[in-house]
């Protein structure tokens, strides 16, 4: 019965369906993104390939969120650390014109120590102060070539070369230029570090402590580990509330569909109390067909957002979409709670119909 | 009268199976039923005494608005008396709540109704196996087979109502209504949308059914042809019966 009932008015199965797989895309999709973003950035950093970072004091480990600058001069400090093989200093600027891009001020010398050096896939290092590197996908998303003239902070930068993805950011210029940029003479936002073995790196941490009290010392182990969602103030809120308004949006689809299924189904339901169908009876009849409108939609839901997924990276290869079997059950389990919510008080309604007054119902 | 209402049972849903022998399908005494129609009370039923023996098959005439429905509506369960006392197969419907009626209407009554009221998005066949799975004793193919065969819809089975004649459609209707073979069978108006040709077809069943099966049977009809099918024929206005 409960598959004979949803066929029987398709265009209202369909949008409760739809509903359902928008709900399920909405909280893949967002949880996928955010999370695919946060972590894409840490595995960039990562990708440095230094053992320890090091920021002055309150800096955010959110780099765009703050430039907090700090002489250059520690680095040298750093580097006599023992068990220290590399100190790199970078300056982070932040380019909010045309697009949010997070641009590495970089001493090339130092920086080629610490993370082995640019792989370039076309063009080669900086010749000039207002020369620029972008990586493959930045390359790709913005259809950029060497020798184009990017504008950020007011300023053309011609792109010299196009390096692989995976060195802490997508856009570097050299240091010198980015600390005339910001006025930042002689400054740096952070310290990479990296240790003559890996397993240096509690020790080198604990020697930085003394010397720099107060700054923010981080293993990159560390860093990558608070990378999540609950690390930056509001995220996490914005997450919730995403995933309300597509449970909300699913609840009351369904709430909806199946408050007109009752009131179209009346004469139906006196005839099965008639036949002696009890308030649970019918109660499950009416959950049943909610749960298969769920689980169509979940599944629906499913294959619409390995599309969207696929459409995103196609159209921005810059955003990461994460999709997580962990947040896969998530959402079909929010979809079917929401379903079944929706569909638990035109149920009740359903078992409380009066039967004489059900059989008359036209 | 009055000794039947004695003796029953302390758990209204298990009543006594006979006394003597004798027990009454139906026995209601002083039955009284009124509707509240905004803040007038309307009486339907105003002291209906009734008894029906197991196996007979009666009709039950008037005019509309008499409380013929409303009898029907009482006996199958489906609403509560407001006064007097009614037993069905020895269970009393007054002492009993809406989730014991309805158990008892699932295993000891059967409705066929005027307007057939088959399942629009089911097929014939998936309309008579519902009522043996709101039953809940399981699927009886041989039971099926038999009352598919008796009704001549073996053919039909795999039609859905609407491609199904206003007969045949009530021929399902009643195959639904007996497929757990109930105590007592209900028909409010069975002819009263059907033309005489499939009328007749209709009322041979249920005398069929009478006859061979015992299968006791109230059947309200407008119709005086209808009604000489019955063995017994009671008339009633204004709430009462009036004659027996």
């Amino acid at each position: 019965m409960i598959f004979e009932n949803i066929l029987h008015r398709p265009i209202r199965t369909l949008v409760s369906v739809l509903a359902v797989a928008i709900e399920v895309g909405m909280v893949m999709l967002v949880v996928g993104m955010t999370h695919g973003m946060l972590h894409e950035t840490a595995k960039r950093v990562q990708g440095v390939g230094a053992d320890i970072m090091v920021q002055p004091p309150g800096a955010s480990m959110f780099f765009g969120l703050t430039q907090a600058p700090m002489p250059v001069q520690i680095g040298d400090r750093l580097a006599q650390i023992p068990h220290v093989l590399a100190v790199t200093p970078v300056l982070f600027l932040f380019n909010a014109h045309g697009g949010i891009n997070l641009i590495y001020g970089v001493d090339m010398p130092s920086f080629k120590n610490v993370s082995g050096g640019f792989i370039y896939l076309k063009g080669g290092p900086f010749q000039h102060p207002h020369d620029i590197l972008v990586d493959d996908w930045y390359a790709r998303a913005n259809n950029v070539k060497v020798g184009s003239t990017l504008n950020f902070l007011n300023n053309n930068f011609r792109v010299a070369g196009i390096v692989e993805h995976g060195m802490g950011a997508r856009l570097f210029i050299p240091l010198s230029t980015a600390q005339d940029l910001t006025g930042a003479r002689d400054k740096a936002s952070i310290f990479y570090v990296k240790c003559t073995d890996p397993g240096y790196t509690p020790a080198v941490i604990n020697a930085m402590k003394e010397l720099l009290p107060k700054y923010q010392l981080r293993s990159i182990k560390e860093y990558m580990s608070l990378m999540t969602s609950n690390e930056l103030p509001a995220l996490n809120a914005f997450i919730t509330a995403m995933i309300t308004v597509a449970v909300g949006i699913g609840f009351l689809v369904i709430f909806l569909s199946m408050y007109t299924t009752i009131t179209e189904r009346t004469r139906e339901i006196g005839i099965l109390k008639s036949l002696g169908a009890g308030k649970r009876y019918i109660i499950n009849v009416i959950l049943r067909e909610a749960c298969l409108l769920s689980v169509l939609g979940i599944i629906t839901g499913y294959v619409g957002t390995w599309l969207v997924r696929k459409v995103i990276v196609a159209t921005f290869p810059t955003l990461t979409v994460e999709l997580t079997m962990h947040w896969a059950v998530w959402a079909g389990l929010l979809a079917v709670g929401g379903s079944l919510l929706g569909a638990f008080y035109p149920a009740i309604r359903a078992a409380r119909l009066d039967p004489v007054d059900s059989l008359a119902y036209e | 009268m009055g000794s039947i209402f004695l003796e029953t049972t302390e758990d209204p849903t298990r009543g006594a199976d006979r006394i003597g022998g004798m027990e009454p399908i139906i026995a209601t005494d002083n039955l009284t039923k009124t509707y509240r129609v905004g803040k007038v009370d309307v009486p339907a039923l105003r002291g209906v005494d009734l008894i029906v023996q197991e196996g007979e098959f009666l009709a039950v005439v008037g005019p509309s608005g008499c409380g013929k429905s409303t009898l029907l509506h009482v006996l199958g369960g489906l609403t509560r008396p407001t006064g007097g006392q009614v037993l069905v197969d020895g269970n009393d419907f007054t002492r009993m709540n809406d989730r014991e009626r309805t158990k008892f209407r699932r295993h000891k009554i059967g409705f066929v109704f005027q307007r057939y009221n088959l399942l629009p998005t089911l097929t014939a066949r998936h309309n008579i196996e519902i009522a043996q799975h709101i039953q809940g004793d399981g699927f009886n193919p041989h039971r099926f087979e038999s009352v598919a065969e008796m009704l001549g819809i073996k053919d039909k089975l795999d039609r859905k109502p609407y491609a199904l004649s206003g007969g045949e459609q009530q021929r399902v209707a009643i195959a639904r209504a007996v497929i757990c073979e109930p105590k007592l069978l209900l028909a409010d108006e069975p002819t009263g949308n059907l033309d005489t040709e499939n009328s007749q077809v209709v009322l041979n069943m249920l005398r069929i059914l009478n006859r061979d099966f015992r299968q006791t049977i109230l059947m309200i009809t407008h119709n005086p042809e209808a009604a000489s099918v019955a063995d017994r024929i009671i008339r009633m206005r204004d709430g009462r019966i009036v004659s027996d």
